[in-house]
């Protein structure tokens, strides 16, 4: 364990030495910042016309926090790649993947190391938004339970890229091509999604299963399903035991 | 301390470590010498566990490197070849994190880091990054972070690289100051380096072990066919030529060599067939043509020489392989 958070200090300093920390933090914030105003003012609207004889009640829930947790799929397309794809090209790249590989860790002590410390970056970033969503409690009475099993949603969902985006950071020595294919990698599963909504019935089901985004539904509905939790956390583990087999791989191969 | 059991280690289908066999004691500097492509590092980083052997074993501090390689990891301190720095990250926290990951328990980790720092001459850049250092400097940095844990085996993949000849004397020196604890493999393609520093010596040349010998046997050894210095005075016109002429008829000569003229003082480089000692008929041939016999020596060979025999002799037989592939 005393290994694992030895490597996870280390990454985090090293997220922070960087400006990969800042833009991922800037960047997500402003992008989240923008979905919310826009929502915001949409929900305004929504309200004026309630007011003059529209529907009988709004829901901020159901209007407002659940698409905009809903759109944070869109914010992790473009900065979690940013965070994950140095992690193992950069030591690959630098050569100093032969001092992790000669000291006395395990591959699994590195591999956690690394997406914890991954973790705790997202974390901070997911932090800086929850800035956003506070708000509305100063202005309104929102329920605190489906903001909170969004987060938790959101938090496993971005896990899976980053598991995703480490594995693929392990493939290769160059961080920019990491970070492309990442980027490709967690754009098709953001279309199958998409591709999903004209699918027949039967590959319909498949596609949703398949897309990470789907399984975040319930969670921003304040609904904790299994069926969900088990799903995100299998494809972490799975993206994870593949990250380790690749390192061994490699160093058999030479 | 260390024990290497035909070990190979091929890379597809090249084999860059063919069966190659040799001990280390306890306290002892061994060299790893051998040209470009060799294969130094490549048995450098199968004994660190960096990668497996393809065949055979190797055994560090006791513990087998692919079967208990966190127990031998934990005694061996690794110098590779290029030093494994974070540039991001200053000299002492670099150390403090690797520290750390070596195990050293976190209420010693600063004294044996400044006490590190101390030994290689880095501690005036403590607080420098990494990335900012010079070759010299991140050579330093790279064998604090090797000696840091107070490792049994020290593996240096050519420590004094890219140094400037001050601080590869001062190298040289904190590695004999390190052997008494410590038992050290240090690799290089540098002659005077084995000679200067370590007791013995193995020789590897294209993935195989040609040599396995103590810096002074290996020049004596090699010795075989023996070269002579002979300096004759041979007054007169063209007398080197026929001097030339007349050593080279002396039974057992196999080649004659100009080495240098002044006046009628010639030398030359004598060369006689395996073991046979041909001095005398060289001075009888010289008295007999009525020339002054100056000097007439032996000449040693250098490590250098006997490197180059050994690893030449070794592409010989190889070359209708070659002309196979
Ligand atoms: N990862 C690798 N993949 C394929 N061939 C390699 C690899 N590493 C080294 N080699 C080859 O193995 C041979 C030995 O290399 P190396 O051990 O680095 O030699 P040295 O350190 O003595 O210069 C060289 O011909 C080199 O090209
Ligand atoms: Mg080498």
């Amino acid at each position: 364990m005393n290994n694992v958070l030895a490597i996870a200090h280390k990454e985090i300093k090293a997220y922070f030495a960087s400006p990969i920390a800042y833009i991922v933090v800037g960047f997500s914030a402003i992008l989240f910042g923008w979905f919310f105003v826009n929502l915001l003012l949409y929900f305004d609207r929504m309200a004026l016309q309630a007011a003059a004889g529209g529907p009988d009640t709004l829901n901020v829930n159901e209007m407002l926090i659940g698409p905009l947790l809903q759109n944070v799929a869109v914010v992790l397309l473009f900065t979690l790649p940013l965070v994950t794809m140095r992690t193992y090209s950069e030591e690959k790249r630098a050569g100093t993947i032969e001092l992790l590989l000669t000291s006395p860790l395990t591959d699994v002590d590195i591999v956690l190391g690394k997406f914890l410390g991954a973790f705790v970056l997202y974390a901070a970033m997911l932090a800086v938004t929850a800035v956003h969503v506070g708000l509305l409690f100063l202005f309104g009475q929102p329920e605190w339970r489906p903001i909170l099993t969004g987060y938790l949603g959101v938090l496993l969902m971005g896990s899976c890229f980053l598991s995703l985006g480490l594995f693929i950071s392990s493939l290769t020595k160059n961080q920019i091509v990491a970070g492309m294919i990442t980027f490709a990698v967690f754009l098709m599963f953001w279309v199958i999604n998409w591709i999903a909504s004209f699918a027949g019935p039967t590959m319909q089901v498949v596609l949703n299963y398949l897309s990470i985004t789907e399984h975040l539904n319930d969670f921003t509905r304040g609904v904790i399903d299994t069926k969900h939790v088990v799903y995100y956390l299998s494809f972490i583990g799975f993206s994870l035991y593949l990250t380790v087999r690749s390192v061994d791989t490699e160093r058999w191969r030479g | 301390m260390i024990e290497v059991q035909h070990l190979t280690k091929r890379y597809g289908p090249f084999t860059a470590v063919n069966d190659v066999s040799f001990r280390v004691e306890r306290g002892e500097i061994l060299g790893f010498l051998g040209p470009n492509g060799a294969g130094k590092t490549t048995t450098m980083r199968v004994l660190t566990g960096y990668m497996p052997p393809t065949e055979g074993k190797a055994v560090v501090a006791g513990y087998d490197v692919l079967e208990q390689p966190l127990e031998a990891k934990r005694r061996t301190g690794y110098l590779p070849e290029t030093p494994p720095l974070y540039p991001d990250m200053t000299v002492r926290d670099y150390l403090l994190f690797v520290a750390r990951i070596k195990g050293v328990p976190g209420k010693e980790r600063r004294a044996r880091v400044d006490q590190a720092m101390q030994r290689t001459w880095v501690a005036d850049m403590a607080n420098r990054h990494c990335g900012k250092l010079s070759k010299g400097y991140k050579q330093r940095v790279g064998l604090a972070q090797a000696i840091l844990h107070n490792p049994e085996v020290l593996i240096l993949d050519e420590p004094t690289a890219g140094l400037d000849p001050r601080q590869v004397r001062e190298t040289r020196a904190l590695i004999k100051e390190l052997a008494g604890d410590h038992t050290i493999i240090l690799s290089t393609h540098i002659l005077p380096e084995v000679s200067q520093t370590c007791q013995r010596v193995v020789i590897i040349n294209r993935g195989q072990v040609v040599a396995v010998d103590t810096p002074e046997n290996l020049t004596s050894r090699v010795h075989g066919s023996a070269t002579m210095y002979l300096q004759v005075d041979a007054p007169g016109a063209d007398a080197a030529a026929s001097a030339a002429a007349a050593l080279s008829g002396v039974p057992g000569v196999t080649q004659v060599g100009v080495s240098d003229t002044q006046g009628s003082v010639t030398g030359f480089e004598i060369q006689s067939e395996q073991g046979r000692d041909v001095r005398r008929e060289l001075a009888a041939a010289v008295v007999a043509h009525g020339w002054g016999l100056l000097e007439l020596r032996p000449l040693r060979m250098s490590l250098e020489d006997v490197f180059v025999q050994l690893t030449t002799q070794e592409v010989q037989p190889a070359t209708t392989e070659v002309a196979h592939e």
